[in-house]
């Protein structure tokens, strides 16, 4: 049982991670990404290399998977952030599909299908951190200090430029602010925060494969904005919690069956999300009307 | 001579993404609503029509049951889910969500129906014939582009010469102006979402009788339509059906260099080179910005 | 960057023979004109003469067809917009565009802040910042209003803040589109005393006005725009009283 409870502490802390990362984004900044995944995955990916061939130290490991995520979300975000919205949407999408096919084919680096096994625990200082409980404190610690460091990003100039934008890129241009550059960093802060998501599940798990960085999962992590809000910093962690625990809460009820669990959990959180959108689209903790 | 067999697959293949992103520019380019749900509008298409033919219905009543199911899920989206979000805000995220929401729910219903493997309609149409020596091609190949060209031609005659079709494409500039002529806004972005949804029956229909279906493939719709839309140049529905074309070659004719795993890649690198370097598009008159 | 008080009359803006087209249509036509310091400028003229979209090319949001455009003696063809206006061009715009999301302070503030990234400020800067705000906020009548979010603002405050955006900044130049339209006599007194205040600090300003009371009350210049060509620029009597331009502006054309 009490396994049972640090496990699931540990994936909300780990998806309320790429949760409260991608609404940086999408709720400050109006910037729409289906891509949020290829950064989880990247992180994985890039903190099981170097925990495998260079370092299991956290503070090796860790920073190496900001670093990967950051530099390939500079590749999406330079071009495809000078023009407008939807174009940003349709490259994300493109790019996570992509990133699939990659992750899949990269044998040397990903695994291929098969994934990455045997993933060495991170090292803090000498200490192993993988039992449950004990990763428990490591990642909510981690959650906390993404929190922190969002929540002074949102309360700076930044976080007010990235909400002018949200609110009129021609207005806020005409006040000085450079808007591609200012989105750009936002982007990257956003993808190498999601890695450090990665790195944690990496380490965790000790096995990562494909499956977990598919379009579905970006999906199901905006999801997870939606329906926790949109209005505030935390609320995504709501968010993460309810979507985490759906699927118990539909295994709860025997008639359902078992095969479709999955199913049943994204025609949920798919019509929720839209029926929030057309009846409160501040989302569970946002602001009523909106925005 | 592989190089001619991937050409005529990739008209066919194009032929199918030109019909079908058309769909998705129409709605777009005219109501401005980021239509993300028009893969699942494809999903419903394809899947009344396996049901229906597998059923033993035969082939007109499965086109017919496509069509209404296709025409059925477009209006009552526009009804009962844009509408009341344009009636208090529709902001681009609000209607974006909402229409993803509605096509991952249409996913997991019919994958739940249908099951989630790959199911193909049974016809002696798909059976290739040599044409050539080396080149094989089916009669769905012909009638895929002949579908095409005719459902193009058609739309593009409706667009020019019909009260309905004009004031489609005055909508999106200026819904004032459309009221000015005694039609009614509402009503005209009715006839966009019909139309732009009941413009990919046919090429729902031959897709699952050639690669096939399966619940997620509305992804895949849904990246080329968007992609077919940007190359060709938001705004310009000829444009689309080009860049249609263009993307169903290219990515038939990259299995010359790639393997078949790669070829959404080719989509991507396609979309991504234009965005870079001509985000207007190949025909498209509205600004980038 | 503080404002040093430029001779009284100096060009910080010259305008000669501006051109652009949408499309075969000429929207602004062989315009030429000088934006000079402390002095007021108002541009009229009837819809669709060109005025905004004037606004637009000497901000940069529009590339030109011809002419030339030159702040502070710097040629400004191919500067993006965000530099011209920290080199000191500000503008409002006719549909306010506010920061709705954000309260009263915050989009004061945010006018202020152009820097990409997240770098903070000294506690000196940040205190004369604070004050710098609270006056323009007392100014405008917003300072009790100062925590309501933008979106929630009655027309007037909204229009206000629109202007008190603009105040907080160092701009030499505050290009004003409609800033006055819509507000009952009482609101737009206030907006004039603030105007006046601020030009005689030194401050530039070109206005696209309807409201035919603002432009006399105000006005050092008035530069008639139709169609793309400027017909008139001169002192307002002599531009007001010129019986053609009148019946342009008010739709009798010849």
């Amino acid at each position: 049982m009490e396994a049972y409870i640090f496990n699931l502490v540990n994936l909300i802390a780990i998806y309320s991670i790429l949760a409260v990362t991608l609404n940086f984004i999408m709720g400050y900044a109006g910037i729409y990404s289906l891509a949020h995944a290829v950064f989880f995955g990247l992180g994985a990916y890039s903190s099981a290399w170097v925990a495998q061939h260079v370092s299991p130290s956290i503070f090796v490991s860790y920073p190496a998977a900001m670093v990967a995520a950051g530099a390939v979300s500079l590749l999406l975000a330079l071009p495809a952030l000078r023009v407008r919205g939807e174009y940003f949407v349709a490259a994300s999408l493109g790019l996570q599909v992509l990133s699939v096919t990659i992750f899949s084919e990269w044998k040397s680096f990903t695994g291929g299908i098969g994934g990455v096994l045997a993933i060495p625990p991170v090292d803090i200082l000498g200490l192993e951190v993988f039992r449950p409980a004990q990763f428990a404190v490591l990642s909510v610690i981690v959650l906390v200090v993404v929190l922190l460091v969002i929540n002074a990003l949102v309360h700076s100039s930044f976080g007010r430029n990235l909400r002018a934008i949200r609110d009129s890129e021609s207005a806020a241009a005409s006040f000085g602010k450079n808007v591609p550059m200012i989105k750009t960093i936002s982007v990257v802060i956003s993808a190498a925060l999601a890695a450090v998501a990665g790195a944690l599940y990496a380490s965790y798990l000790s096995f990562i494969n494909v499956e977990s960085f598919t379009l579905d999962t970006s999906v199901l992590v905006m999801a997870m904005v939606i329906i926790g809000g949109t209005g505030t910093v935390a609320g995504p962690i709501v968010g993460a919690a309810l979507l985490l625990l759906l699927p118990s809460v539909i295994s709860y009820f025997d008639f359902l069956p078992r095969t479709e669990i999955g199913s049943l959990q994204q025609i949920i959180y798919g019509l929720g999300m839209t029926l929030l959108m057309i009846f409160r689209p501040g989302g569970i903790v946002g602001r009523r009307s909106g925005t | 001579m592989l190089a001619i067999q991937l050409a005529i697959t990739g008209l066919q293949t194009g032929a199918l993404y030109a019909l079908t992103a058309v769909g998705f520019s129409l709605i777009f380019g005219s109501t401005r609503i980021f239509h993300f749900a028009h893969g699942a509008t494809f999903v419903i298409a394809a899947y009344f029509f396996y049901a229906a033919f597998g059923a033993g219905w035969g082939l007109i009543p499965g086109i017919l049951a496509s069509a209404l199911g296709a025409v059925a899920f477009g209006l009552v989206l526009d009804r009962l889910v844009y509408v009341p979000i344009q009636r208090h805000e529709g902001s681009f995220f609000t209607v974006f969500v909402a229409s993803f929401g509605v096509g991952i729910a249409v996913q997991n219903v019919i994958g739940m129906i249908f099951g989630r493997g790959f199911v193909t309609v049974n016809t002696s149409l798909s059976r290739s014939v040599e044409l050539v020596p080396g080149v094989y091609v089916s009669p769905l190949a012909w009638i895929a582009i002949a579908c095409a060209a005719v459902f193009l031609a058609a739309l593009q005659f409706f667009m020019r010469r019909t009260h309905t079709g004009m004031a489609l494409r005055a909508l999106s500039d200026n819904p004032e102006l459309v009221r000015t002529f005694g039609l009614n806004p509402r009503r005209i972005q009715a006839a966009a979402f019909a139309i732009g949804s009941v413009i990919v029956v046919p090429a729902a229909i031959i897709t699952s009788a050639t690669t096939g279906l399966n619940p997620a493939i509305g992804h895949h719709v849904m990246l080329i339509s968007l992609a077919a839309t940007i190359v060709g140049g938001i705004g310009s529905i000829s444009g689309t059906m080009l860049a249609g074309v263009l993307l169903g070659l290219a990515e038939s004719l990259a299995l010359l260099v790639v393997d078949s795993q790669w070829t959404e890649a080719v989509t991507f690198g396609i979309l991504f080179a234009f965005i870079i370097i001509r985000p207007s598009g190949l025909l498209g008159r509205a600004a980038a910005h | 960057m503080s404002r040093t008080d430029p001779a009284q009359g100096e060009p910080l803006m010259r305008i000669r023979n501006l051109d652009k087209s949408f499309g075969g249509v000429k929207a602004v036509d062989d315009v030429t004109m000088d934006l000079r310091a402390g002095i007021v400028t108002t541009l009229v003229g009837p819809n669709g003469a060109g005025k905004t979209t004037f606004f637009n090319l000497i901000t940069g949001n529009l590339a030109r067809d011809g002419g030339e455009v030159t702040w502070l003696g710097r040629d400004i063809a191919g500067v993006k917009p965000h530099r011209i206006a920290r080199a000191g061009v500000m503008r409002t715009y006719q549909d306010l565009r506010l920061f709705d999301g954000m309260t009263v302070w915050e989009n004061v503030l945010n006018a202020t802040e152009y820097g990409a990234l997240p770098i903070p400020e000294g506690r000196a800067a940040r205190l004369r910042k604070r004050e710098r705000i609270e006056r323009v906020l007392e100014r405008t009548g917003l300072a009790d209003k100062r925590d309501t979010r933008a979106l929630d603002l009655a027309y007037a405050e909204r229009k206000f803040l629109s202007l008190a955006r603009i105040m907080a900044t160092e701009a030499r130049l505050w290009l004003l589109d409609e800033p006055a339209s819509g507000l009952d006599p009482n609101s737009y007194e206030r907006f004039l005393t603030i105007l006046r205040e601020d030009v005689a600090q030194g401050v530039t300003v070109c206005i696209i006005e309807h409201n035919l009371d603002i432009v006399i009350g105000i006005s050092d210049r008035i530069a008639f725009l139709d169609r793309g060509r400027l017909l008139a620029d001169g002192d307002p009597q002599s531009v007001l009283n010129d019986p053609e331009l009148a019946k342009i502006y008010f739709g009798d054309r010849a």
